[in-house]
């Protein structure tokens, strides 16, 4: 936010030879001295470390030098030393969005932020971790992301997240980012447990996924980011090639400093709870003789009578569960050799009983100067998580949870008698208290993450430097999903099931990638011009190894596979290899002009021609006015201008080439039918071409920042898979057949309205919109990602936005009934520092606009549960639910719902003790220590009918984000937080 | 300041070299799909077997569902669904619900079976090019093709019946035009007498196996007893009864036989295999196929047939529709699901009997029919017309829960006297064409 604040005073002196200087490093905001802080005389092996109090003594070997401060998660700072120094305080200060920062815009090159040609969002870890403990990586972002469109699928634990960045990249193809972890480029399936051998949910027309599974990027603990960069489009993120077409989020991990070894602990404790409850129907006899006929009414008033009318909403989803973690992180090293140790245990139970989230996971990162021609660096990670995540969303047998409430009335008992047995629900295929104590559906990921660097001065002069990088990453985890159904459970025993199910998947996923690069920097002309060269070569290999085993007919109690009397088998195997060249030139004339251009080469094997090159070209310009000779408003330091245009193009998704036949055997004999989708022997990349321009102000020393960015991004080439007529057998292919188009605008006010010793205010304003359109389609408009026209469905037409949802609307026949995609988004993030010990963060999320496709209500309607079936809002005398099932088949317009919310994403309020008590209390052997509360999601504003306006039936990826059907509940996170640092 | 420069150009030009030649310069594999096979276009005895049996398998995709629609218009059953409202709302014309052209059970029933119609295209036209088969052989494969894609093309046409069908599906970039009413049933009953004629030159044996299904029916003497038993079916919905009777004398037909024989859909559990779609337990909630309270109401006491209904505990509720029946035709997910039986069979013959004016043979055939069900003899008028109401009737009750209910009474134009539960419910006449056709 402000650039260098530092103050220094510098007493003449003149001494000896040697130069000693002397002094003490505090925070900026809060005056608190930093012990540990690394003071090294640049250029030798000469340092120190400050101690407690965070006073420091060092001698310079000559007698004058420059010195740099550096400290973790702080901007580092270097001083010109001479013999008249003896004195040097500085203040250091925290990274938050400063614009002295660097940001990754290149595969081996960085830019000055206040050089930089494109809006780059970066979320900083005070950001990440600093206000609440997100439950996984994906949750750590939400709502913090100028331009992004990001929602959760759904509240199991373990995540699940689709993230959208500049609107709609793809309608098939890839639409999610690109995550690259220090180099590494990491893996971020949803992975099927096959949950839909049990609840048969596409089997009712959608073959889209409904298991609801976690994406894998959850697996990395938020904790260990340093920072997340996101290049939002083609115009930053060209040279990242094709993998990026839809963005990429570069994720630096924590790295050690020079220094004293740093000790830090922190236990977070809290607890988590449904943010919200629909609430059950108040019954009588009338509605229930309506509802559910004669023969309910004598079970209805016997439960009345005994007072045993039971909120079974509130028993399904109203467990408070036990949140608790722990992190260790030990950092430190010295000038040749720097690591970073970070550990994490952290076990959460969720808001319905026996499901939870558990994760360990361990860090290890080191660098280390080898000599002046060699360093290296390593970053490896281990991972072992496991999410439990119950068994909700869309099924078409009435066995998860939500579909069984929904027809479940309060008075009937699904309570287990004193010998462990449940009751059958006589009003649903399932009793959802058995289901939930009996059923297991795991997630188990052990994963193993690493990267390497290593760089090469190949040659070095005063004016030109040429470095070689040489960088790899390689990303392994086995998936282990568990889903068991015992052959008890009402809806698999007598015949009603396969007598128990044990589906069992197995997933090995390998990925790596290899990257080579050579830069070189020139300056000329007394640093007037300066030009960093890059050139490179990348190539991905990705694997993966889907096995899923359903065993039915299970014996006994036994859930191994072989203790079944039938056993499905089926195998997924993905595999694809990409390779891509660049070339990237960028010239800076004294920080004044900054002008960009590159090249980007690809080939994948997902093309149809695998082996053909396509060129994606970039360029940008940036203008910072306020540098020029001629600029004299010093109220403004900052003015720059910029454009920046660029390329990139979306593989076809792995497979659509192919035509096949599947496996479709009977009578126990082999046999091949042909597979339902038409390879495509053309099919190729996707072309976007993003132009971006903005502006960038900095007022009053930089106090006040506006960046102000609008762009428009084109998709030409769209990969469609289209619905073919399925009299030709096939009922879908691939196909090259259209264009859409975002534009948008982002707006990000940051501003230090106060800034005192006893009061420090840092807060960001954010606005984005999107607005997407279908420019072209060369093939028959089609419904994608709902269940049909009936219920409400997204539908891309030509001329229309990518988002609209469709439906019947009585005489009118189909309308355009809504669109997923919000008006605008704000955020508001906070941070308070008072008295320099508390501070105080929150962040508010506004998400106005944006429709939901919503059949929980229809649902609960159907199934006479709806707390508002009996009332009449519109006082017309007919009930609510009846006008609304009424509706069913003659409109879906009940179905789309605004979906529009105020949220209060993260509040957090710490108190760290001051130096003075602990130097009292330990001696000087507790560096900090911080107690805090926070919460997440703490409260909701919507008008939206259902648990959360943030869901996903269908998982992340596409379009169809935003229909829900009987989701599992979102949760509020409440948390005590304990840290000390030694 | 620092200027170590040692590493002479050659170096630099080196590590160039290495980039390009490491990185790039090696080709990317054009691999096949990892996943899944393609035939050969010369394909063997072996190759082709395993589109004969995908061919048969594949007929039983998405089953369930047809047997949904059909069953629930033709008012033999209800299908409550915890999940999807849509059985009790479209289906019946609830309120003023349409048939969707866009949704499930308009489009996975038409899709799936023309899928198995493009098998069979490429299993004849792989026998056809075929080097490696005998004569004999290649017409047992195109025989057997053609009947089965004769069959599945009738599926779909009961669905959609004067909207058509598409029957010249071979090119998929412009498959032929949309054949409406007898058109479409005669290119079908053509397509059943080209497979006749193949069927006449394939020798003694298949050269592929088929599944126990076709037990009795798997040579190509008998698999055209099967082949004519689906021409006579044709036949009498065509109103073409003299044709019917011939092709009665070159089915199975067994006046006195077991009303079972026939050709089946099995299932199993063994991998790769489905199970019966139809089958739910008695007494479930939730997912249930209730009968329609009509089907017991209307019954004759006594009737053998009302085992296929069974008593629920408790009746079953939804949408303002209540039933006391499960339906109860299957015991089991292995239960086999009847293509074509001697009981259709009987009463085809006795329509063709009565609409030829045979009555006496038409009231033989009827009394076979329901003595086996000890419900006695016919006693009713011997009229013409008389004779189609008690035809139907026993259609009604021998075929319940077959397909065959809502398809006799729209040939009959009798759909107005299928029972209305609900005030503005609909009797729909056909399925639209799916939405992707057009």
């Amino acid at each position: 936010m402000k650039v260098i604040i530092l103050f220094l005073w510098m007493l003449p002196f003149a001494l000896f030879g040697q130069t000693t200087i002397s002094g003490t490093v505090t925070d900026f905001g809060s005056g608190i001295a930093l012990p540990g802080v690394s003071v090294v005389v640049v250029g030798t092996t000469v340092g120190t470390t400050t101690d407690a109090s965070g006073s420091y003594k060092l001698q310079l070997p000559t007698t004058s030098g420059k010195v740099q401060f550096s400290f973790l998660g702080y901007v580092a700072q270097t001083f010109n030393v001479n013999a008249s120094t003896e004195t040097l305080n500085v203040q250091l200060q925290e990274k938050t969005t400063s614009l002295q920062e660097v940001v990754v815009t290149g595969l081996a090159t960085t830019v000055k932020r206040t050089n930089l040609a494109n809006a780059v969002s970066t979320i900083s870890t005070k950001e990440i971790t600093g206000i609440t403990s997100p439950q996984t990586m994906d949750a750590a972002i939400s709502g913090k992301l100028v331009g992004a469109n990001i929602v959760s699928n759904s509240g199991a634990p373990g995540g699940g997240i689709a993230i959208k960045l500049r609107g709609i990249t793809s309608v098939f193809g890839n639409a999610q980012p690109l995550y690259v972890v220090d180099g590494v480029i990491i893996d971020n399936s949803s992975i099927s447990a096959g949950l839909n051998a049990v609840t048969a949910a596409a089997s009712g027309g959608s073959s889209s996924n409904q298991d609801n599974p976690s994406n894998r990027i959850a697996d990395l603990n938020p904790d260990d980011i340093e920072s997340i960069e996101v290049l939002k489009g083609a115009s930053a993120a060209a040279i990242y090639g094709s993998l990026a077409s839809a963005g990429v989020v570069i994720i630096t991990t924590k790295r050690g400093a020079m220094g004293k070894t740093l000790v830090d602990f922190s236990q977070d404790i809290g607890w988590t709870e449904v943010t919200k409850l629909l609430g059950m129907r108040e019954l009588n006899e009338e509605r229930v003789r309506d509802s559910w006929g004669d023969e309910a009414v004598p079970l209805f008033l016997e439960a009345r009578n005994a007072g045993r009318l039971i909120d079974y909403e509130e028993e399904l989803y109203g467990n408070k569960g036990l949140l608790l973690s722990s992190k260790l992180n030990v950092s430190g090293g010295t000038e040749k050799t720097r690591f970073f140790v970070g550990g994490l245990i952290q076990d959460e139970e969720g808001i319905v009983k026996t499901t939870g989230y558990e994760k360990k996971s361990i860090r290890f990162n080191l660098d280390h100067v080898l000599s002046k021609r060699f360093d290296f660096s390593l970053s490896t990670n281990y991972i072992n998580s496991s999410a439990d995540r119950g068994l909700t969303n869309n099924d078409n047998a009435g066995v998860s949870f939500g579909v069984a409430l929904s027809s479940t009335p309060s008075f009937v008992n699904l309570f287990p008698d004193a010998e462990g047995n449940y009751p059958e629900n006589p009003f649903a295929a399932s009793n959802f208290l058995q289901t939930r104590d009996l059923m297991t559906n795991n997630e188990e990921t052990n994963r193993f993450l690493g990267g390497f660097t290593l760089n090469t001065m190949l040659y070095e002069t005063l004016r030109s430097s040429t470095k070689l990088v040489i960088r790899s990453g390689l990303d392994f985890y086995n998936l282990k999903t568990t889903a068991i159904f015992p052959r008890q459970l009402q809806f698999q025993s007598d015949g009603r099931g396969t007598n128990g199910a044990s589906i069992q998947g197995n997933t090995n996923n390998l990925n790596t990638n290899y990257a080579a690069f050579l830069v070189n920097n020139t300056n000329l002309g007394e640093d007037v011009f300066s030009f960093t060269t890059t050139l490179g070569a990348t190539r991905e290999n990705f694997n993966q190894d889907n096995i899923l085993n359903v065993a039915t007919q299970l014996i006994k109690t036994q859930t191994n596979l072989d203790q079944s009397g039938a056993v499905q088998v089926s195998q997924d195997q993905l595999k694809v290899r990409n390779k891509g060249l660049f070339f990237q030139e960028e010239v800076n004339f004294r920080d004044r002009i900054i002008a960009t251009a590159g090249l980007r080469l690809d080939k994948s094997s997902n093309n149809a021609d695998v082996n053909k090159f396509q060129a994606f070209p970039k360029a940008s310009l940036a203008l910072n006015v306020a540098n020029f000779d001629f600029w004299t408003m010093e109220r403004v330091a900052m003015l720059k201008l910029r454009v920046a245009y660029g390329e990139s193009g979306g593989f076809p998704p792995f497979g659509s080439k192919y035509t096949s036949f599947v496996a479709s055997n009977t009578g126990g004999l082999p046999g091949l039918l042909v597979a339902v989708q038409r390879g495509n022997e053309n099919i190729k990349q996707e072309r976007q071409k993003e132009l971006e321009a903005g502006v960038d102000i900095g007022l009053l020393g930089d106090k006040v920042i506006l960046e102000a960015t609008v762009y428009n991004k084109t998709v030409s080439d769209l990969i469609i898979n289209q619905n073919l007529k399925p009299s030709t057998g096939f009922t879908r292919g691939y196909v090259n057949a259209g264009e859409l188009r975002n534009r948008g605008i982002e707006l990000a006010l940051s501003a230090t309205p106060f800034e005192t010793a006893g009061l420090k205010w840092d807060s960001r304003t954010s606005f984005w919109l999107n607005r997407s359109k279908i420019t072209e389609l060369t093939i028959p408009p089609f419904t994608i990602g709902g269940f049909g026209n009936t219920l409400g469905t997204f539908f891309i037409e030509e001329g229309k936005s990518a988002t609209q949802i469709t439906g019947i609307k009585g005489n009118e026949g189909v309308q355009v009934l809504g669109d997923s995609q919000p008006d605008f988004q704000m955020n508001f993030h906070n941070f308070f520092t008072i008295k320099q010990n508390f501070t105080f963060s929150f962040l508010f999320h506004w998400k106005n606009g944006g429709d939901n496709i919503n059949l929980t209500e229809l649902l609960t309607d159907l199934g006479g549960t709806s707390p508002d079936y009996d009332d009449d809002d519109n006082g017309d005398g007919v009930p609510n639910a009846e006008e609304r099932v009424r509706a069913l088949g003659v409109s879906a317009e009940p179905f789309v719902q605004d979906a529009s919310y105020l949220r209060l994403r993260e509040i957090g309020l710490y108190y760290t003790l001051p130096n003075t008590l602990l130097d009292g209390a330990f001696g000087g052997f507790v560096r900090t220590l911080k107690v805090g509360a926070s919460a997440n999601n703490l409260f909701i504003i919507t008008d939206y009918k259902s648990y959360d306006p943030e869901v996903s039936n269908f998982g992340g990826n596409g379009l169809s984000t935003g229909v829900e059907v009987m989701p599992f509940p979102n949760s509020r996170r409440i948390f005590f937080h304990f840290a000390i640092g030694f | 300041m620092n200027s170590y420069i040692s590493i002479p150009r050659i170096l630099k030009a080196a590590s160039l070299m290495l980039l390009t030649i490491t990185l790039t310069s090696c080709e990317i594999d054009d691999f096949p799909d990892p996943n899944n096979p393609i035939i050969e276009p010369n394909a063997s005895v072996t190759e082709l077997n395993y589109l004969v049996v995908g061919t048969e398998s594949g007929m039983r995709n998405f089953l369930g569902t047809y047997y949904d629609n059909v069953g629930v218009i033709g008012r033999e059953h209800y299908r409550f669904s915890g999940a999807d409202p849509r059985f009790t709302t479209d289906l019946l014309g609830f309120s003023t619900s349409v048939l969707d052209d866009n949704t499930f059970y308009t489009t996975n029933p038409w899709g799936a079976r023309y899928r198995v119609v493009k098998n069979a295209n490429i299993l004849i036209e792989r026998a056809e090019n075929s080097t490696l088969i005998t004569e004999e052989q290649r017409q047992g494969y195109i025989g057997f093709a053609k009947t089965i894609k004769a069959h599945q093309l009738l599926m779909n046409l009961t669905m959609t019946n004067e909207n058509g069908i598409r029957i010249e599906v071979e090119d998929v970039d412009n498959p032929g035009p949309i054949v409406k009413g007898d058109d479409a049933y005669a290119a079908l009953a053509n397509l059943l007498n080209e497979a006749a004629t193949h069927l006449g030159s394939a020798g003694t044996t298949f050269a592929f196996p088929l599944s126990a299904g076709f037990a009795g029916f798997d040579t190509p003497a008998t698999f055209l007893e099967f082949n004519r038993g689906l021409a006579a079916r044709i036949a009498v919905y065509r109103g073409r009864y003299s044709e019917a009777l011939t092709l009665l004398e070159a089915s199975f037909l067994d006046l006195t036989g077991n009303f079972d024989r026939g050709v089946y859909y099995t299932f199993s559990t063994a991998p790769g295999d489905q199970l019966n779609p139809l089958f739910f337990a008695p007494n479930a909630t939730g997912e249930v196929r209730i009968a329609h309270p009509s089907f017991v109401a209307d019954a004759t006491p006594g009737d053998a047939r009302l085992s296929k209904v069974s008593l629920r505990t408790a009746s079953a509720t939804q949408n303002f529709l209540t039933g006391q029946y499960d339906v109860a035709v299957y015991s089991s997910l292995l239960d086999p699901v009847p293509i074509i039986r001697n009981e259709e069979l009987i009463l085809i013959y006795a329509e063709a009997k009565i609409q030829t004016n045979q009555l006496g043979d038409a009231v033989t055939a009827l009394n076979r029919i329901r003595t086996a069900n000890n419900i006695g003899v016919y006693t009713g008028p011997q009229t013409q017309q008389a004779l189609i109401t008690e035809m139907l009737r026993q259609r009604r009750y021998s075929l319940y829960f077959e397909g065959h209910r809502w398809v006799d009474m729209r040939r009959y134009n009798r759909l107005s006297e299928l029972p209305i539960d609900r005030a503005g419910d609909d009797v729909w006449v056909s399925f639209p064409i799916p939405f992707a056709e057009s």
